[in-house]
């Protein structure tokens, strides 16, 4: 048996983003939302211990929270009726969102309605509103974490490495956005579903990706260190949770199957010696096996739709990856042809940076350097410390070693992340044969 | 909600493609199919910047100018005013424009006198002083 506070906490965990996008959908006022819903679960603190646990958790949190709202919006309007602007005021709001269902502006339309029974459908529209391209795209992946975990201001604060005063105000401005650009909580119509989806998916690949840096570091050196590794997790489950409320979106499945098979590694990604490991040499034992099977098989599931994109393809890349019992078990010439469809798809120089480095386990270090030479001029690319380090380490393998040696301090000038600058710092020793602990 | 759908013409926007010009929908279509539905409320073309008239009025004397105020490339082509439930809506049909192909379209929310008497004006003012007024 639980203990109502275990049960709160439990349903803090499971309920915070469906409590908060029912109301939001119904106030059309995220902060409003924001405030209820906390109330709600304050009141779930003092009443389950007295009443008991309700049966359904999370249909009480809604309740609890849309009366709040219904109160405050009360409130509110007794105040603004007593004033000339009040009438100035519900003139724009009057036949408002006429097809994303009753926005509750007017407060007395709010009592009546159950339906409570689609809290996906709430979640989903909560998702698409965080994620709106209209809001400025770091305030899109504070607010996304913040409305969908119900972590807190401070805690996406730490998690950013940003002051909370900073995070307080880009949440804040997000949400005025929303307010004054007539964002409303809604699925987006038809025309613009695919892209926005997109958008949808691109806010929580860079979530997940801020973690996941945080995971090459050396453990002690993570500045914010658990805040920020744990985002990758946090990143994970939203995935998880876009996946589930998108079912007939492949690139969906195909971004939680990536995310699962990269963050199935994170333990193998830095040695304990603080060196950034490569793909090649991590300890596969340290895998995640539970997690890459849960990777394969949604990749799986979304490759069975037969609508390839950008995600799944990264994901069958690192599949390839997470199969081969060890690096030269690798199917290398897959893992090419994976790049090249990639490259078509998505044709950044980072992708052919990537696909160069594929290019070379292929067909050796010879036509790796040719593809590299390619992209040597790429502006985008001048001050990104891997290509002149896979620069390097093509030389070193193609037997030209003082070349090799000059492009790794290249590198060196240009990487800031610590993990990879010890990386190079060894590479380069055991090159040059000194060996000066350096740490 | 009510948006000034601010039509423009962007001759040195580096993005634009002209088999996407080639592929805009016709500008009838989109006139009969919005201003049908009644989400389009008023709108016209507007003549070059060549014949704006500029008027200010400096220490009590009216200054009329000849021409535009800046001489920008971007120039607005003509505007609609939209009444949308919602910016997706709104969205929806600007992208529908053939000038989001030729050209872009820019939304701006209508900001009704009176709606900055609600409770977050303070934050909205502060905010538009924090970004220079944008």
């Amino acid at each position: 048996m639980t203990t109502p506070a275990a049960a709160v906490e439990d349903a803090f965990r499971t309920e915070w983003g469906r409590v908060l996008g029912a109301v939001a959908r119904h106030v059309g006022d995220l902060d409003l939302a924001e405030e209820s819903t906390q109330e709600a679960f304050a009141t779930a603190l003092r009443t389950w211990g007295r009443d008991g646990v309700p049966e359904r958790p999370g249909a009480w949190l809604t309740t609890t929270a849309r009366r709040h709202a219904i109160d405050v919006l009360r409130r509110r309007r007794t105040e603004a009726d007593r004033t000339a602007t009040a009438v100035r005021l519900a003139a724009p709001l009057e036949g408002a969102a006429t097809d994303v269902g009753p926005t509750g502006h007017d407060p007395d339309d709010l009592d009546g309605l159950g339906d409570l029974d689609d809290p996906d459908g709430d979640l989903l529209r909560l998702l698409y509103t965080c994620c709106h391209p209209a809001l400025p795209l770091e305030g899109r992946i504070a607010l996304t974490l913040r409305s969908l975990t119900g972590m807190t201001t401070a805690q996406v604060a730490r998690a950013f490495l940003v002051p909370e005063a900073t995070m307080a105000q880009r949440l804040v401005r997000a949400k005025r956005r929303i307010k004054a650009t007539g964002i409303t909580f809604r699925v987006p119509p038809a025309a613009l579903r695919a892209e926005r989806t997109g958008d949808v998916l691109t806010v929580l690949y860079l979530l997940f990706t801020e973690g996941y840096d945080a995971w090459a570091e050396p453990a002690t050196d993570v500045a914010g260190g658990t805040d920020r590794r744990a985002l990758a997790g946090d990143a994970v489950r939203l995935a998880r949770l876009a996946a589930r409320l998108l079912p007939d979106e492949p690139e969906a499945g195909g971004l939680l199957a990536l995310l699962l098979l990269q963050h199935a590694r994170r333990d193998a990604r830095n040695g304990p010696d603080g060196v950034t490991r490569t793909l090649a040499e991590q300890d596969r034992s340290l895998w995640r096996r539970d997690e890459i099977a849960e990777g394969l098989r949604v990749l799986d599931d979304a490759l069975a739709v037969r609508r390839p994109g950008p995600y799944q393809v990264q994901a069958a890349i690192a599949a390839l990856h997470a199969r081969a019992a060890s690096a030269p078990e690798t199917d290398r010439d897959e893992v090419l042809a994976l790049y090249d469809v990639l490259l078509g798809m998505t044709p950044t120089p980072v992708v052919a940076l990537n696909r160069a480095v594929a290019v070379a386990e292929a067909h050796g270090p010879a036509a790796g350097l040719a593809v590299l030479d390619d992209l040597a001029g790429d502006p985008a690319l001048g001050s990104y410390h891997l290509l002149p380090a896979v620069r390097a380490e093509l030389l070193a393998r193609s037997g030209r070693p003082d070349d090799a040696a000059a492009a790794l301090r290249t590198a060196l000038g240009l990487v800031d992340r610590e993990g990879d600058r010890r990386l190079l710092h060894r590479r380069l020793e055991d090159l040059t044969g000194q060996r000066n602990d350096r740490r | 909600m009510r948006y000034l759908m601010l039509v423009m013409s962007t001759p040195e926007d580096p993005d634009l493609r002209p088999e996407d010009a080639a592929g805009a929908p016709p500008i009838e279509a989109w006139v009969e199919r919005h201003y049908g539905s009644g989400a389009a409320v008023l709108g016209d073309r507007l003549r070059p910047p060549q014949d704006a008239v500029g008027v200010r009025v400096r220490g009590g004397r009216a200054l009329v100018t000849d021409g535009p105020f800046s001489e920008t490339k971007e120039t607005i082509a003509g505007f609609d005013v939209l009444d949308a439930p919602d910016l997706d809506t709104a969205i929806a049909i600007a992208a529908e424009h053939p000038m989001a192909y030729e050209g872009a379209i820019e939304l701006r929310p209508f900001w009704p006198l009176g709606l900055d008497d609600a409770p977050d004006g303070a934050v909205a003012a502060a905010d538009a002083h924090a970004d220079g007024g944008a």
